[in-house]
Formats: structure tokens, sequence, C-alpha cells
């Protein structure tokens, strides 16, 4: 103890009184909380929260019984049958069901000759025939003896064949690839994000991929530096917007995208329109008309829905402020948002 | 004593007092339990609290022929600087020989109100007073935090004020008392062999997958991020990277916190994984301190770029420093403040 110790420890005493918060962290209600004043939400709008899966329609929202715990909801162009990763004990599936969660349909093994996998971020092509998905199949056996890099490569599921084919191989220890999503409007367009090393010194970067599925051709559409990530591709396939991480931000961008590509895009365009800046956002998703952009933010320790709308006239850009569509709700925001009509 | 609300006469005269004399003395009797109830009552809140900073071990003047760094006065704008270290502290580990899979000095300059956090990698070899040649973090293991304090000062010539060690549990716990935390996870973490401490023996696996991105994260989750390492090629030094980024938000967290309702709660919460030699006034100056800092005041920095992978000599990778480098960079951060 200090040598004045009835001082001090007043000094504590003071200084702890003042150790109140006048912005107090929210704590998880253990629900999804609604705003006194709704904002309805146009289609069918789906997230997780706690590893359920809910739907905000209108100013309805509804709890889908998947009967286990789901993360990364996608849904078909028409919103006739959702997809979602369904998690067991240390491991994850892909599986396809109707709007409602019944007429379940498993389409990823839990486990395979190598060990347990892993199966995540389903997308439904245009036409709803293939699933493009994130898995760790075809790795190596590991064990703490013999360590084996397990990373995620993107997969794609064929419905009428109901084989499974590799599309992407990750590089080695950097956990793979995230975010995949086939491109509106065309069969053989992909969009992800790659994650390896750079930069010195050595860090993490994440860069936007477009591939195509006919020729296997892979271009980045965002710089070798930095983290550009989870790309959401408009309905009609001409803009994707994605979240960029700064110092102490994760901002929401929205670029165009060009037909095709031979080659890296100079300079990048991913930096052509910044639509909410300075917050923590998380999982964009165009609505189906592509008017809006649906998304998380961290509001308070909490990461809620908002919708902004979305103007792509002479220029895409913000058509007005962000409404919040939920409040404290601690929905799931490593999980991705699906949004159908 | 007679007793209150009796008629009272004063000794001397006889003469019963005055009503504004009773009253004086109501209110005095009254201002002493008050002062009484409160005292009692600070007491009994602080007493989790001062439990956990009991000198649980000393860490100073113990180890000979190494300068004992005094922490600057509290009313100084010296440069304060906090060896975090963190342990397994699970069923299988000897627990008077932790090893340190984690050693941070958070150095804190109140002149600039700049923080920097500095990661020492677990793997560096260096001289430990007193013993042989070793990996840091064998220094823990070998002395406790009085031994790490001095391994560090006589490799890296920072003084160490302070040290605050955390096990495995504490950790979780401290991030689930604050309701988790909030980080923007830089990489897909996958690992099939992470180590679950929490089963029965200690020494089985599990497979671990976070996405990447900005999430929620609650203390079990938390851990497996800064703890994972076989799923990323930069291995320790990404570690490194993650335990800064927890840090940050565990104090970015902590700002929005009623620290006051909170604090015997944590504290009983911790009694048992958190040691530190940290009194409570210093705590409190800290707490303060770090409540108002910005996430742009604190600077996270590694000596990666001034180290080399080499073989020691019974056959450990290990990471050799260059000294020369190393000193070169730190006053850069510290200028005049290092040891001599």
């Amino acid at each position: 103890m200090t040598p004045r110790p009835a001082v001090l420890f007043l000094s504590a005493m003071l200084a702890l009184a003042g150790c109140t918060s006048s912005t107090p962290v929210t704590h998880d209600p253990g629900r999804v909380v609604l705003p006194v004043k709704q904002v309805p939400v146009p289609g069918r709008l789906y997230a997780t929260k706690s590893r359920a899966l809910f739907r905000f329609s209108g100013t309805a929202l509804t709890r889908l019984r998947f009967g286990s715990t789901v993360k990364d909801p996608a849904v078909t162009p028409t919103g006739d049958r959702i997809a979602v990763a369904q998690l067991q004990d240390q491991s994850s599936t892909i599986v396809v069901s109707d709007p409602n969660g019944q007429n379940r349909q498993t389409l990823t093994p839990v486990a395979a000759a190598e060990g347990s996998l892993w199966a995540f971020a389903p997308g439904f092509d245009s036409d709803g025939h293939r699933i493009v998905y994130l898995s760790d199949r075809g790795k190596r056996p590991s064990s703490p003896q013999n360590l084996q890099p397990n990373d995620l490569g993107v997969w794609s599921y064929d419905f009428a064949t109901g084989q499974s084919r590799r599309l992407v191989q990750p590089f080695a220890y950097t956990g793979g690839d995230s975010d995949p999503s086939y491109r509106p409007g065309v069969s053989d367009q992909l969009v992800y994000t790659t994650y390896l090393y750079g930069g010195v010194p050595t860090e993490a970067v994440a860069r936007m991929t477009w591939m195509s599925l006919r020729t296997g051709a892979t271009v980045y559409l965002s710089p070798d530096t930095g983290r550009s990530l989870e790309p959401a591709l408009s309905p009609d396939g001409r803009f994707v917007a994605f979240i960029r991480a700064g110092a102490g931000s994760d901002d929401l961008y929205v670029m165009p995208l060009a037909p095709t590509y031979a080659r890296e895009p100079q300079p990048y365009p991913s930096e052509s329109a910044v639509l909410v800046q300075s917050g923590i956002i998380a999982q964009p998703v165009w609505s189906p008309d592509g008017r809006s952009i649906a998304f998380l933010m961290l509001t308070k320790g909490s990461f809620d829905l908002f919708i902004l709308p979305i103007a792509t006239d002479t220029a895409v850009h913000a058509a007005g402020a962000a409404q919040a569509v939920t409040h404290g709700s601690f929905l799931d925001a490593d999980s991705r948002l699906a949004w159908s009509p | 004593m007679p007793a209150l609300g009796s008629m009272n006469h004063s000794p001397a005269t006889g003469v019963p007092d005055a009503p504004g004399s009773h009253r004086v003395r109501w209110i005095v009797v009254g201002a002493i339990a008050l002062v009484l109830a409160l005292i009692a009552g600070v007491a009994i809140y602080l007493s989790p609290v001062l439990a956990l900073l009991e000198p649980h071990e000393p860490s100073r003047g113990r180890v000979a022929g190494v300068p004992a760094a005094t922490p600057p006065p509290l009313d100084s704008k010296q440069r304060i600087n906090i060896l975090l270290l963190g342990s397994d502290n699970d069923q299988k580990f000897r627990q008077d020989a932790l090893l340190s899979q984690t050693m941070i000095v958070v150095s804190i300059d109140p002149s600039t109100h700049q923080v920097t956090m500095l990661s020492l990698p677990r793997d560096l070899w260096v001289d430990i007073p007193g013993h042989t040649s070793a990996k840091i973090d064998l220094a823990f293991a070998q002395g406790g935090a009085p031994l790490a304090r001095a391994t560090v000062e006589k490799a890296f010539k920072i003084p160490i004020h302070y040290y605050a060690w955390v096990g495995l549990n504490g950790l979780v716990r401290v991030i689930d008392r604050v309701g988790g935390v909030d980080l923007d996870v830089l990489h897909p973490v996958l690992d099939d062999n992470y180590p679950n401490d929490f089963s029965d023996s200690g020494y089985g696996t599990e497979r671990v997958y976070l996405a990447a991105g900005p999430q929620h994260l609650d203390g079990r989750h938390a851990l497996q991020y800064v703890r994972s390492r076989h799923g990323d090629l930069l291995s320790d030094f990404g570690r490194s990277v993650r335990q800064q980024q927890l840090l940050l938000a565990l104090q970015q967290r902590a700002a929005g916190m009623d620290l006051i309702t909170a604090l015997p709660t944590f504290a009983r919460d911790l009694n048992g994984h958190v040691k530190t030699d940290l009194d409570l006034v210093r705590l409190t100056q800290l707490a303060l301190f770090m409540r108002n800092l910005h996430p742009a005041d604190v600077h996270q920095t590694y000596i990666s770029p001034y180290v080399r992978d080499a073989i020691s000599a019974d056959g450990q990778q290990i990471l050799l420093a260059d000294w020369t480098a190393v000193h070169a960079y730190l006053r850069q951060l510290f200028g005049g403040d290092l040891l001599p």
C-alpha cells in the first residue's frame, strides 16, 4: 500500500464514483427487438440471432423453426427455397428447404474420409439450379502431431446431378475464401473474397475476386493491401456493395462491375462510392428491386439491422438515411443476410 | 451516556440543554453513524476488489543484479509500463510452472495521452537472469512474474513498473463479464486441432471455425480467436496481432460500462484467475485513463521485422533478435525512457 492510505483511498473512491458510464453498453435482451416506430421491410428479409433464423416481412417478425442452429441464410431470386448452413457439433452442412423451413434436403456430408467437414455461406444461382458454398472438403487429415492446413475453398452443388465440385483452391494457412456469390444475370461468373497475406510487415489481406466459371480465370477487384470483404451483388449484377476495413471502422462501399474482366482493373474502382462511413458494418445485401441495401451495424454494442435507400440513376449513391429495423437486438454479424420478394 | 430522546442536563450546571444543542448532538451522532455506515459499505463493496489486488506475488527486488523499476508517482506525467502475461493454466500444467503464452508490454504515456502495445514473441531466445538462455516464455515458468519482468527489463531495457497475469479461464470470464467483445476478425479462423482446455484431461482437441469480418464474440470464442495458430501462416506473430486487437476491443467495451456497479462482481469472478501488483489507486487511475482513450491513441507494435527463425543447440525452433535493431526501434518508441 502507498504511504498515505487514507488520502489515496478517498481518491480512489472519488475516482470510482466517476466511472459511471454516460453511454452504457446495451445488453443482449435474448430476443429480437423492434423499435417503437417500426420500419416496414419490403419482401422477406432473413437474418439470424443466436443461430436461430428470423424473417422480417412488412412489420411482421417470424422465427422459423429449423430445429437446430443455423447461419448464413440464402434465398432463390423468387424466394421459393431457402438454404442455410446447419451447425452440428464441430461440423456443418448445407440444408435447403421451402421458405418456412419445411421439406428439408441436406446437400453436403457431415464427414468424409478426411474427417469432419465444415460447409457455410450457400448462395443460389439466378435460376436456382446450383448452389455455391464454402467447404474444407478435400483437406488432408490433420492431427496435433501432423498438422495440415484446413482452409475453406469455394464449391458448387448441382441440383440436377446431386454432385459437388471444387471451384477455387484456397491459399494454405489463410483460413481460405469467403462470401461466394453467383453473379446475377449471367451463368458463368462468381464473386468472392480471397484471404491471403501481404505488405510489410506482413498482414492479413482480403481481396474481392471475380472468377469466370467458363475459363477458370480469376481477377482481383480490390488492391493487394487492406481488406475489402463481404461482396454483395445487385440483383441486376451491375454493382457490388462491400465492406472496406479502415482504421477502426468497417465502411460500406459500392462499385460498378464491368461485364467481364481480362485483367485487374487499374485503378481499382473499389473506392468509387462510400455509402456509410465511420461505422462498424457487416453483411450487406441488396433488396430484390435493387433500390435498398440492408446491413448490420454496431450500435451501442449491438449489431442491428438497417436499410439504406439506394439510387443508381447517374451514379450509384445513398438516396436517404439508413433506418433501423431492429434495436439492441444483437443479431449475428458473422451470418449473412438474405432478401427475397 | 444518557438514553437518546430523554431529557438531557448539562453535567456542569444541571441546567437542561437548550433545544438547539439537542439538534447539534443529533446531527453529530447522525453524521458519525453515516460515516461509519459509509465506510462499512465501501469496505464490503470493495472487499472482493482488494482481495484481487493483494500482492499475490511480489514482483520487485527478487532477482539480483537487475534494475528494479520504481513506479512513477501518481501525479507524475512519466510513462508507466505494465507487463501483461497470459498463460494456459488448465489441469495439464503445474500451476506453479506455467509458461507465458502471451507477453505484451503496455506502455502508457500520460503526457501525450498515448498508449503503445508491444508484443514479445514467446519463442524469442533471451538471457534469463540467473538461468541459461532460453525461450522468453520460460522465464515466467521458472520464476513467476519477478523473473519474467527481470528478463524483459534486461533484454529490452524497458522498465517494467507493474505486471498483470491472467489465465485462460480468467480471460473468458473477463470477456463474458463485460458482455463479450466486438471484433473485426481479420481472416477466417479454422483449426482442426485447437486445444480443448476445458475437456477432462486438458489434452483434447476440438474443431474451431470463426468467419472473417466484424462480429460479436463471447469469452470462449474470443479466446479461440486469440489463441488459435495452426491455421495462420503468421503463426505466433499472427496471434500477437489478434491478441492486441482483443485488448483494444476490451478497452472499448469497458469504456461503455458502469464500472462502479460492475467492479465487485467482476473482481469476485476473477479471484484466482488474475494476479497483479497494481494497487487500487493506480488501477483506478489507469481505468479512468483508459476509459477516455480513443482507438487512434493506441499504437500496436511488434518486433517481427527484427527477428529471424533459428534452431537452438538443443533442437528447439526459436526466434533470434537483432538486438541492436530492436533497441534502436524501442528508442524510437520510448525515447529516453529506456533503462541504460
